[in-house]
């Protein structure tokens, strides 16, 4: 029996970084103390103590408002099990612009690591939640991507066509983590508003 | 839109409209995905029970009250109905509904009929105002 194949979270981000032009990206959790080593974008979003469980919702809703570009979503699979129902709803109003990378580390890292129940499948799940057949638009797409190779060769694809793309990531990570930043959240809003050309 | 029994014929009629209907699954989604679509623009309306909202305090916490987002909200009141006839016992969702809305600070008018009709831009009037969650309360307004 193999070793299963696992991601550095750092070697990840910086193949999504770049790659990345002018999606937003939605992090959320732990991905918000590692993304920003490797971007300082005025399209990133930290959506940290914003709701739990909920940042591919928050992406959701910004992928429906922006739809001339791609929203990104960062979040772990904790975070998921915090609102597996959406899953149903991605599906439900299936955006093409939308790109949710699971990390999948099996864990509430943050909160002290945590293990998640074991045999959770989650690319299963967004295939029993309606995501399989593509969504209401009929381009939803599931994949489990393991190894960084293979990641940085999917790159051009999920950045360019059409979604929703619901991707599986395992990782891990050997590098400490920054501190956890609370900064000021209306800020956050209006930084992102400003970025878009709204304020 | 979380379909409930306040809302039903609103939701009938918001479906054959040409309004962009989205029915999450809960209503912490509901909310976090409106707080997505303001950012982006928009101006969403969430419309949810009462139990529901009880339900999704975290998100109305993190993606309203805190960064400010000026959500609008229709807080359905299952209990109403029984509670002002008389009936006991009282459903503890109509209890707490008014309560809870005035302990996180959010501003709400009832919406019973259609003389109430005018709270609805008060609401919304309210809500970008303040750039702050604002809320109407409806017990029987959809009721046939």
């Amino acid at each position: 029996m193999g070793v299963p194949a696992v991601i550095e979270r750092m070697d990840l981000f910086r193949a999504l970084a770049a790659r990345r032009t002018d999606e937003i990206v939605v992090m959320t959790m732990t991905a918000t103390l590692q993304w920003p080593l490797v971007s300082r974008h005025e399209l990133d979003f930290d959506f940290l103590a914003f709701g739990m469980g909920h940042a591919g919702d928050f992406g959701l809703g910004l992928a429906l408002a922006r739809p001339e570009r791609k929203t990104i979503v960062l979040k772990g699979d904790g975070g998921l099990l915090m609102s597996l129902g959406s899953l149903v709803t991605w599906a439900a109003c299936a955006p093409g612009n939308l790109l949710v990378l699971l990390l999948e580390n099996r864990s509430y890292e943050l909160t002290g690591g945590q293990p998640l129940p074991p045999r959770v499948d989650f690319a299963a799940l967004a295939r029993a939640a309606g995501l399989a057949g593509g969504g209401a638009t009929g381009t939803g797409k599931v994949e489990r991507i393991e190894t960084l190779a293979r990641f940085a060769d999917a790159l051009p694809r999920l950045l360019a066509e059409d979604g929703p793309h619901f991707v599986v990531l395992p990782v891990t990570t050997r590098e400490a983590l920054p501190p956890v930043n609370h900064s000021d959240h209306a800020g956050r809003i209006r930084q992102l508003q400003r970025a878009l050309g709204m304020a | 839109m979380i379909p409930d029994g306040e809302s039903r014929l609103l939701y009938d009629a918001v479906r054959s409209s040409a309004l962009a209907l989205i029915t999450p699954c809960r209503e912490g989604e509901a909310i976090a995905i409106a707080a997505g679509l303001w950012t982006g623009g928009e101006k969403p309306l969430v419309v949810l029970q009462n139990t529901g909202l009880m339900e999704a305090g975290d998100a109305l916490r993190g993606c309203g009250l805190g960064p400010r987002v000026p959500l609008r909200l229709m807080v359905g009141w299952r209990g109403y109905g029984g509670a002002t006839a008389g009936r006991t016992p009282i459903d503890s969702a109509y209890t707490y509904t008014e309560p809870l809305l005035a302990a996180w600070g959010i501003p709400c008018w009832r919406l019973m009929g259609d003389e109430d009709l005018p709270a609805l831009a008060t609401m919304d009037r309210t809500a970008e105002e303040t750039s702050l969650p604002a809320a109407v309360v409806t017990g029987w307004a959809f009721r046939p």
